[in-house]
């Protein structure tokens, strides 16, 4: 190992990689963009406010102050329907998947019912909805839990049943907060895996791997120069996605030393695989398409974007020999849960794999073309 | 090396096999020191082949090579750091400088004090110093890989086709580069189809054809040795010229302008010729008469053009 031939490379890589401007944006503006889509989308979901239209066809003080006892709920934003609008006609022109409509007499019932007069007064609030809707369930069962507490209020006795809530995180954590260490192990393995297909096989191609076979440079020193050089971008990557989780959505996530300590085992990883893949595969494009086809199923199934529980049993099962998945999960078990030996665990699988690809990697490496 | 060998390169007996196909067949050939060594073959005789096995790229299936005194198999490591290699179709980091790429090969070979401005200016590129290597054009890219053979001021260069795909006037750029070379008296080892490359600047040419070295020599000796005749081209006419040489019992041949080319012992042979046509009532245009050249020597050893490639030759260079 030569490290004045080792610096020389990742000048000459770097600068390539700075002039590149295509380069640059898919390993450093890619990520970062995906966050704050993702992060946007689902910071809505978040704080929701479900969207609630509410016709209110009595027009007294008590159907007022029903529409208030909805919206301190904090969970609807309301919006009054003229009372003369065919409430169904309305739901489909201006696409509500919900009208609620407090009928007219309202105030006359609970009259009756309060002063004694009539025990068995009721109204009927009718939910005009669109059955094919995924988050009307939600908005019912939330009004339907509202109404029920109104009722049982109104019966003057206290209530039996009442429920205690206890996480088993020491916090809570939002969407965008299991999101971003996803994202990272995802770009770092993106960059890592393409930067060293593409490398390998555009010089090979090229015949530059020739040219540097007629110098003092030994395939050691290349291999630690492309790692290093990997590293350092991830490093950077790494910094400018969780600069921008913090700044624009004021993330919560404990930085420790685990986070360096999977990012060199994801780099490991994915330069390791995309070392054996250039050995196998020698044209550029078909390499880079082989390296496709390791990544997207890796993105989507170990759980970068969204929680693997989600997915049926065979892919849970699927998603557990995927290293991204121990990467994704280590990272959040430091970030997120700070659960110590589930970081552990994860690193101890994924610092395997890791060292076995990348051993293997090193023996597919070779200089000379064997012709 | 306080004293230097008379050889550089020493080839015994070199063979090599890709499969089934016999790439270098059995040659052997010596390259002395500071000379400027032209191994001149159509594609596919086996010059890359030669001297990617001589320069270390590649090993031999048989035979012996030395390069400076030591086994081109087993000590690539001390050999490679004395010599100097522009590989067949060079290329270097697309968004990387003139300047920046020759500092870096300087840096692989550890070289501190390499004169790259110096470099830069012996292959004239001193306007293009800070330009990416994708931006230059193909006979500026082989100038640039010719000053990169050079950062570590080697003891022999190999230039594996330095003018092949350039345009003429990129080719005669690159020449005076390359004379400049032969004039500081730096041992260069080039391979090369093109028989005026290797007549300009070659102090031995060794011709190879089907990966046999089938001639080997100064361009003049090859010459003076192989053929001993004169060149009379006469321009494409209707035919009768043609008829009348080949009724006098000559052997014209057409070449590859279509003109009319006959080969003549004697000065006296182009008077005789002349005058039929002449007395046959046709006139001509114009017309030629030369010593041959290393073409004429090629064909006449191959029955083959140099250009062409010899017939049912062919195979991995």
């Amino acid at each position: 190992m030569n490290p004045r031939v080792v610096g020389a490379n990742l000048v000459v890589s770097i600068k390539s990689f700075y002039r590149e401007k295509t380069a640059m944006f898919f390993t450093m503006a890619f990520p970062i963009i995906l966050i704050l889509v993702f992060g946007t989308i689902f910071m809505d979901k978040e704080n929701v406010s479900l969207r609630l239209p509410v016709q209110d066809l009595d027009r007294t003080d008590s159907s007022a102050q029903l529409v208030e006892a909805l919206e301190l709920n904090g969970k609807f934003q309301i919006t009054g329907v003229e009372p003369g609008i065919d409430a169904t006609q309305y739901a489909k022109k201006y696409k509500r998947n919900l009208v609620l409509i407090i009928p007219k007499g309202y105030e006359r019932y609970l009259m009756q019912r309060m002063r004694g007069n009539d025990l068995d007064a009721s109204v009927t609030i009718t939910y005009i909805y669109d059955p094919s809707s995924t988050s009307v369930a939600t908005k019912m069962e939330i009004l339907n839990s509202v109404f029920a507490g109104i009722n049982q209020k109104m019966s003057g006795k206290p209530p039996f049943i009442r429920s205690a809530e206890k996480s088993i995180l020491t916090k809570k954590y939002r969407f965008i907060e299991f999101f971003i260490p996803g994202i990272i192990a995802m770009a770092v393995m993106t960059a890592s895996l393409f930067g060293t297909v593409n490398l390998n096989t555009e010089l090979r191609q090229k015949g530059v791997i020739r040219k540097l076979s007629t110098t003092p440079i030994t395939r050691t020193d290349w291999i630690l120069a492309n790692i290093l050089y990997q590293f350092i971008l991830a490093v950077i990557s790494t910094a400018a996605m969780l600069l921008v989780s913090y700044a624009v959505f004021h993330v919560s996530l404990q930085i420790n030393a685990w986070l360096p300590v999977f990012i060199v085992l994801d780099v490991f990883a994915f330069v390791g695989i995309g070392m054996i893949l250039t050995r196998f595969v020698r044209e550029a494009q078909s390499a880079a398409a082989a390296a496709n086809a390791i990544m997207f199923p890796m993105m989507f199934l170990s759980g970068s974007f969204f929680p693997i529980e989600m997915m049926p049993g065979f892919l849970q099962t699927l998603a557990r020999i995927l290293p991204l998945y121990y990467v994704n999960e280590g990272l959040r078990a430091s970030m997120v849960f700070v659960d110590n030996m589930a970081a552990l665990r994860n690193s101890a699988i994924i610092g395997v794999f890791a060292a076995v690809v990348f051993i293997l990697g090193i023996f597919a490496t070779k200089w000379e073309e064997a012709k | 090396m306080t004293t230097r060998a008379e050889h550089v390169i020493e080839v015994e007996k070199l063979t090599k096999r890709y499969g089934v196909l016999l790439a270098v067949n059995d040659i052997s050939f010596t390259v002395r020191t500071g000379e400027v060594f032209a191994l001149l073959g159509p594609n596919g005789a086996g010059k890359t082949t030669t001297v990617e096995i001589i320069d270390t790229i590649r090993t031999p299936t048989s035979g012996k090579v030395s390069l400076l005194g030591m086994d081109v198999t087993k000590r690539k490591h001390d050999i490679v750091p004395r010599i100097g290699v522009l590989p067949q179709g060079f290329s270097s980091f697309d968004r990387i400088t003139v300047r920046e790429t020759l500092q870096y090969y300087a840096r692989l070979f550890c070289r501190r004090n390499t004169d790259v401005d110096g470099l830069i200016e012996l292959v004239n590129l001193k306007d293009k110093t800070n330009e990416h290597y994708k931006n230059l054009s193909g006979g500026l890219q082989q100038r640039l890989g010719i000053a990169i053979a050079l950062v570590n001021e080697p003891e022999v260069v190999f230039l594996d086709e330095p003018t092949t795909g350039l345009d003429p006037r990129a080719r005669r750029e690159v020449w005076d580069v390359l004379l400049g070379l032969k004039k500081k008296g730096t041992t260069v080892f080039l391979t090369t189809h093109y028989m005026e490359e290797a007549e300009l600047l070659a102090d031995t040419v060794a011709i190879i054809s089907k990966g046999k070295i089938i001639a080997m020599g100064s361009p003049g000796e090859l010459i003076e040795t192989n053929v001993d005749y004169l060149v009379l081209t006469l321009p494409f006419d209707d035919g009768k010229a043609f008829e009348i040489v080949r009724k006098m019992g000559f052997e014209p041949v057409h070449d590859n302008h279509e003109n009319i080319k006959v080969r003549v012992e004697r000065t006296d042979d182009v008077q005789k010729i002349l005058n039929a046509i002449k007395d046959a009532g046709t006139s001509l245009r114009s017309l030629d008469v030369r010593k041959p050249n290393l073409e004429e020597v090629f064909l006449k050893l191959t029955g083959a053009s140099l250009r062409e490639g010899p017939a049912g030759g062919g195979g991995a260079e």
